[in-house]
């Protein structure tokens, strides 16, 4: 998630009660194997994602986009399509009169929208619709965009002044190390594809507006979407129930909201809007490229001395495209980062599951591999010369040798199998670190009925990462329930606020949060059921099992429903605010991977994947290792197959569909060995982004171990491969 | 992969997208014979026809244009929404029915065609309120995370075990090698194929 999406911590306010999570022998369900309440649902169909909704009297919108990369609308004529029957309503969304907001800057830019009783017919009037374009000159490519000669297509500039990120005299450090490696290194424009396209439906009842939106923030979405329309945020009410995949491409109040919004308005109806496959690929975001040209240095004892890289990168139409240079596993300690934003005329960029460092991280580890090669030195070896100091969240010594030991690291060759034949086989290996912090303004609130049922409420969402599952985890384990004995209410604003699922903060934000409430709720039941049972100090009073009873001793108590009895017709209702020390900062981490290459294809297979992993204290372990199964394998599209492919003429995306972009399948996936390391001293971190960091650098590596060539860019497609072993043969003139 | 030439009856550039984008993976591919008699059927439309299909063991009645996907149909017109809508070209089984016993994705097939075949989605592998053995199995094993792509996992993976029960591990990755997850759940997803009916130890 972009710092920009992380609130500033606030202290926070003084409490009553200091809730803590119970001592690992106690508990119940937390680290656990759990399934997740949603499975049923999921599995049998009946679970509605915002694209399932159908409401009465609703309408399909339908979005024209623009097929240039860069123009100025002259002119929209929109009454063909509105005269089209089944047309309800249609929109202009550029203004010809103001030269500005009449520019297109990307391929598939809204130029209109409209809202018909079908799809179909939506369908039909969008291509009703007359536009007058006026081309502009574009940039396809960050070659393009960079050249002197270039047209100068954003207000900004094409290219941005370097930043500059120095630590120390760098030119001084190489020349007095040992030995210094060089190299161009680089990384692909990689599209979310989130299966359930961006999009929702909007209903309006008088000035109130109810959205449903595939969205990982139904809070940020309300915020958004009242500001762009101009309306009281209480006025508007964001539900999110399930959705399908957002990896950062969903964080906010989205222009189709707006637009849905306005549809629904114009014609007196709900409008249910989702984008298409293509317009999911060419608007909704995208992870950016990048670039990096590196002089690394290293003295003779296999310690690191210097790093200098010159990076850049495109987000697209105006967006950024920075990342890290080195990445901050390894101890540099002389470095200096020079970057340039580039645009082009392509969508621009957004949040993509842990932004910036797969990229960084992919060329740092390269890096690291090339310097030991020169050392004649195990990669592994170099690596563990140069860790910073081992911490509670700093453990990659460690999980570097215990994935080795998985590995089978002993056995690894020099670089460059000497088998004969074509298949050829290596390992290769990676860090990964990210911070996963809790969030200090996250609410909820924990309701036990005088019945004994139990409602958690909080306005997060699960956006696939089993976040209801661990409100109810949370809940059941705080009140000596069953799983099935609480209910979990999330994804709705009229819910306390959380924030939105990015970052990996949604699990150390909620689970902390819902540990607060259900601990207050609890207070409060203990002192009710504490006069009944003769006990003095409620606080000596503990619920386990479906009972509440004087700790140590269980006989002295009563049942759950008994206790909640006592409550007469006045549920308890605790709203809780934010405690430090149930979640706390910083995962590390690491990867192997064991690949054949085939020469004569070019063709990588990966074997097998390796992970150790930390994320504090593990809530669900089932979901915690699906997490990272998922991670891993989004890597490997990431360092295999993905890859938006832009025509260097035209700007168009030549793969916009999931035939031509490729993501990984059943085929595809090799074995993986998933070490999950508990920390349960520490609370809860994040695990949502480091899974996916490291896969790429891993096989990368690999892949030069089994081929005794490096590639020195993503994706490690059968021609990249093939043109690097070409070239090494040509002596490296190609 | 049931091998066709282009020339055959029953060629469309949408059964050749869905075999080609399948990655040479069978599901979704009609025989001959089925296709065959679908385009020998009188040309109707290009307004709605009164048409019906047969779902879960009911008959359905409902009016679509011509034009309407199987999948359109069930989704906008029935409300029948377990199937998904993701690629919507055959490329990534979201969409996949069991139609005549066999695959289909849904996506690329009319509506109109489907009539007088037998059609199932992941809502009739439900008994009542019992789930489907593969669907338990899904839960328990964890074969889904966001879910979207589950129900046409779970109709792939039902088509499979009712063909052959007790596929091996290369027969269970290549019957679902035409259903595309993007939170990466193939591992969990292969295991709840290969172990449906049994518990997790």
């Amino acid at each position: 998630m972009p710092e920009r999406q992380q609130p500033p911590a606030q202290p926070a306010p003084p409490q009553a009660t200091t809730a803590r999570w119970p001592a690992a022998a106690d508990r119940v369900h937390i680290g656990k194997p759990i399934e997740r309440l949603d499975g049923p649902d999921k599995a049998a169909g009946r679970a509605k994602y915002s694209y399932d909704i159908i409401r009465p009297g609703m309408l399909y919108g339908r979005l024209l986009n623009s097929p240039h990369p860069h123009a100025r609308v002259r002119s929209i004529d929109l009454s063909a399509a509105e005269k089209l029957p089944g047309v309800r309503t249609a929109l202009a969304l550029k203004d010809p009169s103001k030269p500005e907001t009449a520019r297109v800057r990307y391929q598939g830019e809204e130029v209109a929208a409209v809202a018909a009783t079908t799809e179909e017919i939506a369908g039909d009037a969008v291509r009703l619709i007359k536009v007058d374009y006026e081309v502009l000159p574009h940039l396809a490519t960050v070659e393009q965009a960079m050249r002197p000669e270039a047209p100068q297509v954003f207000e900004k500039g094409n290219v941005t002044p370097p930043s500059l990120n120095e630590e120390g005299d760098v030119e001084a450090a190489l020349k007095g190390s040992a030995h210094v490696v060089e190299g161009l290194y680089s990384t692909q424009v990689q599209t979310h594809t989130s299966l359930e396209t961006h999009g929702g439906i909007c209903e309006w009842n008088g000035d109130q507006l109810t959205a449903w939106v595939s969205t990982q923030a139904v809070h940020g979405t309300r915020e958004g979407t009242a500001r762009a329309l101009g309306i009281p945020q209480s006025n508007v009410r964001v539900i999110t129930q399930y959705m399908g995949g957002g990896f950062g491409s969903k964080l906010g109040g989205d222009l189709w909201t707006v637009i849905c919004a306005r549809l629904a308005k114009a014609a007196n109806a709900p409008v249910k809007l989702m984008l298409d496959r293509k317009e999911e690929h060419l608007v909704t975001g995208n992870r950016p490229s990048a670039y990096a040209r590196v002089r690394a240095a290293v003295d003779a004892q296999g310690k690191l001395t210097a790093i200098d890289a010159e990076t850049w990168g495109t987000g697209g139409a105006g967006q950024g495209a920075r990342f890290p240079m080195p990445y901050q596993v390894y101890v540099f300690p002389v470095r200096r980062q020079r970057h340039r934003d580039v645009y082009i005329n392509a969508g621009p960029q957004r949040a993509f599951r842990a932004p910036g460092h797969p990229q960084s991280c992919f060329v740092t580890e390269i890096v690291m591999d090339e310097l030991a090669e020169r050392l004649r030195l195990d990669p592994l070896e170099l690596r563990l010369r140069n860790l910073p100091p081992e911490a509670d969240n700093a453990q990659w010594g460690r999980y570097f040798k215990m994935g080795a030991e998985r590995i089978g690291w002993s056995k690894r060759h020099p670089t460059g199998d000497p088998v004969s034949g074509p298949i050829k086989r290596g390992l290769g290996c990676a860090a990964n670190r990210w911070s996963g912090q809790g969030v200090p303004r996250s609410r909820a609130e924990c309701e036990i009925m005088p019945d004994g049922s139990v409602v958690t409420r909080v306005g997060t969402q699960d956006i696939g990462t089993g976040t209801r599952t661990l409100v109810a985890i949370v809940t059941a384990e705080t009140l000596g329930l069953p799983i099935e004995g609480v209910r979990a209410e999330i994804g709705d604003t009229n819910y306390p606020w959380a924030p939105g699922s990015g970052g990996s903060v949604t699990a150390p934000s909620v689970a902390s949060i819902v540990r607060v409430a259900a601990d207050a709720a609890r207070q409060q039941l203990f002192a009710k059921v504490a006069p009944t049972l003769n006990v003095a100090d409620p606080t000596t009073l503990v619920a386990r099992d479906g009972r509440v009873h004087v700790q140590g001793d269980p006989s002295k108590g009563v049942t759950w429903r008994e206790a909640c009895k006592l409550l007469g017709t006045e549920p308890i209702n605790a709203p809780a605010t934010w405690q430090q020390g149930l979640s706390s900062i910083g995962t590390s981490g690491v990867q192997f991977a064991d690949v054949e290459v085939d020469i004569e294809t070019g063709v990588t297979r990966v074997r097998r994947i390796v992970c150790v992993q930390d994320c504090g204290m593990i809530l669900d372990k089932l979901t915690a290792e699906s997490q990272c199964y998922g991670g891993i394998i989004m890597g490997l599209g990431f360092a295999l197959f993905e890859h938006r492919i832009l025509d260097r003429n035209t700007a168009q995306m030549v793969n916009p569909n999931m035939e031509w972009y490729l993501v990984p399948g059943m085929s595809d996936v090799p074995e993986i060995d998933v070490t999950l390391v508990d920390q349960p001293e520490r609370g809860v971190v994040g695990i949502g982004e480091p899974p996916v960091i490291s896969t790429a650098a891993a096989v990368g590596n690999a892949v030069a171990n089994a081929i005794g060539v490096r590639v020195r860019s993503l994706p490690l497609t059968p021609d990249a491969v093939l043109n690097a072993i070409e070239r090494e043969r040509a002596g490296g003139t190609l | 992969m049931p091998s066709r030439k282009k020339d055959e009856p029953g060629f469309s550039r949408r059964t050749f997208l869905k075999t080609v984008g399948a990655g040479g993976v069978a599901a979704g591919v009609l025989g001959p014979a089925q296709t065959a008699d679908a385009q020998g059927a009188r040309a109707v439309g290009p307004g709605a026809v009164p048409i019906q299909l047969n779902i879960n063991g009911r008959v359905h009645k409902l009016e679509v244009e011509p034009r309407v996907t199987l999948l359109d149909a069930l989704r906008t017109r029935l409300d029948i929404t377990g199937v998904k809508r993701v690629c919507d070209r055959g490329a990534c089984g979201a969409c996949t029915m069991i139609v005549d016993g066999k695959t289909a994705y849904s996506c690329s097939m009319l509506a109109i065609e489907a009539q007088g075949k037998t059609i199932r989605t992941v809502e009739g592998l439900v008994q009542g309120t019992v789930l489907h053995p593969v669907q338990e199995a899904f839960c328990d094993r964890d074969g889904l995370m966001c879910g979207f792509c589950t129900p046409g996992f779970v109709v792939a993976a039902a088509a499979l075990l009712e063909q052959n029960p007790k596929p091996t591990i290369e027969q269970a990755r290549k019957a679902l090698d035409g259903n595309i997850c993007r939170c990466g759940t193939y591992p969990r997803v292969l295991e709840a194929a290969l172990n449906t009916g049994g518990r997790r130890a």
